[in-house]
């Protein structure tokens, strides 16, 4: 029969036991993520690793998991560095997790795909954040390195293209650890001055590793709050960067970044000079119709022009001044007609003209027409024939019987 | 009759210049001010164009506040 001994005794046994066992001290452990919790004080991850027919427990302290790119998560497939051992408080089996890597998946790819998930659904691609390019900016902004040859590219095209905007480089590494904050603080650096109205971030080429720093958060959450058109120019034709996702635009070169970002000299050219020649035929088209509208007012104002005119009022004056002389003929044809008639009546009428047939016209003493009724015996009168005068001195005045006028 | 502040300016008062040129209603008079004023832009407009120098200068990032300051 053993000793008895105590339960502490038991599982510091079990732990010395396994403890010095060099495969358990080191070893690299297939299996899936369940039951993943990260205690939120300490940081120290808590999971399970299982696979079809078993599972360990494991711990990650928090100095490790610190250190992960990417985040666990349940059902993951992983493959760990760990330490198997005995928790002796609990006499627990467990393995202490150091690093921890995807299974089948590189772990930066898997970190990036995270990160990408995470801010897309947070809307830092969203289309409708995208900021319009300034169609001519005064002042660029670029955060790039100063010895790099994207700088180069960038003021080469610039010149080239566009030379009346200002440059302001926010020189950074673009390299190393301590690059993402850098580039992230040029960002809002340039963004903040109020002196450039575009930002190219930009890295000439290099291998993916290189171009790694542009998927930082840091850098993805600067772009994102920064109010001035940005646009991400991290050479590499293939991949995409988070920055590129969070741009405004994405260029593929630092070269293509220099050409979305200002307008072309040689096309501002043409559109200027046909502008130019619009603007020369419009005011030489204005200029000869007013020329035309002199001259036909002066041809019009001209002596032939006047003599016309004069010709055209003589004309009219002529046809009135015979409509009105046949007006006065015809008048006066007319009166002569009324005349005549008018003195034909009246020779009619005249008392002398009866004379003629053999009356005689019965006067008195003075010359004055009398009736022969006003006549008395003894008073002379005169009767006036048609050719002689004579004196007659009334004998008798007798009524004439009516009946003996009458035979 | 001022000068304009940029290329961009300048041009789009060139185009309304254009434009107001082309009614009908608008008579010599004020077509020969528009031209003058327009001559004038485009002297400015090709003076830009020709500019040869590109300039370049460097701002310190270091006096900007922490990125994660700003928001």
């Amino acid at each position: 029969m053993a000793e008895v001994i105590s339960v502490s005794a038991l599982n510091q046994y079990v732990k010395n036991l396994l403890d010095v066992n060099d495969i358990l001290f080191d070893l690299a452990l297939r299996g899936e993520i369940a039951n993943f919790v990260q205690n939120a004080r300490s940081g120290h991850c808590y999971f399970s690793l299982r696979d079809e027919a078993a599972s360990v427990k494991a711990v990650m302290f928090r100095s490790d998991a610190r250190r992960l790119g990417f985040r666990p998560e349940e059902g993951m497939k992983v493959v760990v560095r760990c330490r198997a051992t005995l928790y002796e408080r609990d006499g627990a089996f467990q393995v202490y997790v150091n690093d921890m890597f995807p299974d089948g998946i590189g772990s930066a790819q898997l970190a990036f795909e995270q990160l990408k998930a995470k801010l897309e659904r947070e809307g830092l691609f969203a289309p409708e954040h995208k900021k319009p390019l300034p169609p001519f900016p005064k002042c660029i902004g670029l955060v790039t390195s100063k010895t790099g040859a994207a700088l180069q590219d960038i003021r080469n095209v610039i010149g080239r293209r566009w030379p009346a905007v200002r440059l302001l480089l926010c020189p950074v590494n673009v390299q190393g650890f301590e690059a993402a904050d850098e580039i992230a603080a040029a960002i809002t650096r340039l963004d903040k001055s109020g002196l450039v109205d575009e930002i190219i971030v930009a890295r000439g080429g290099g291998s993916r590793e290189d171009l790694w720093v542009f998927n930082a958060e840091v850098i993805a959450r600067a772009a994102y709050h920064c109010k001035t058109p940005l646009i991400s120019a991290i050479g590499h034709e293939i991949d995409f960067t988070i920055l590129d996702f969070v741009a405004d635009q994405r260029a593929p070169t630092p070269s293509a970044a220099a050409e979305l970002a200002v307008p072309d000299r040689i096309e501002q050219r043409r559109k200027l000079c046909t502008l130019e020649e619009n603007i020369h035929n419009c005011i030489q088209f204005k200029l000869s119709l007013c020329y035309n509208r002199l001259e036909q007012t002066e041809q019009q104002l001209s002596r032939a022009g006047l003599q016309a005119a004069v010709d055209e009022r003589g004309t009219r004056l002529d046809a009135l001044s015979e409509r009105l002389q046949n007006a006065i003929r015809n008048k006066m044809q007319a009166e002569e007609l009324r005349l005549k008639h008018a003195a034909a009546l009246a020779a009619s009428l005249n008392p002398y003209g009866v004379l003629a047939r053999g009356y005689a016209m019965v006067q008195d003493s003075r010359g004055k027409i009398c009736l022969p009724d006003a006549l008395r015996p003894g008073q002379t009168c005169k009767l006036r024939g048609a050719e002689r005068r004579v004196t007659c001195t009334v004998e008798t005045v007798e009524e004439l019987d009516e009946s003996t006028q009458k035979l | 009759m001022r000068a304009p502040k940029s290329f961009e300016e300048g041009m789009t008062r060139l185009e309304s210049i254009l434009d107001q040129m082309q009614q009908p209603e608008t008579t010599l008079a004020e077509s020969v001010k528009l031209y003058a004023e327009a001559a004038s832009l485009m002297d400015y407009c090709h003076g830009t164009l020709e500019k040869a120098t590109l300039q370049l200068d460097e701002i310190d990032a270091q006096r900007a506040p922490r990125p994660d300051a700003a928001h």
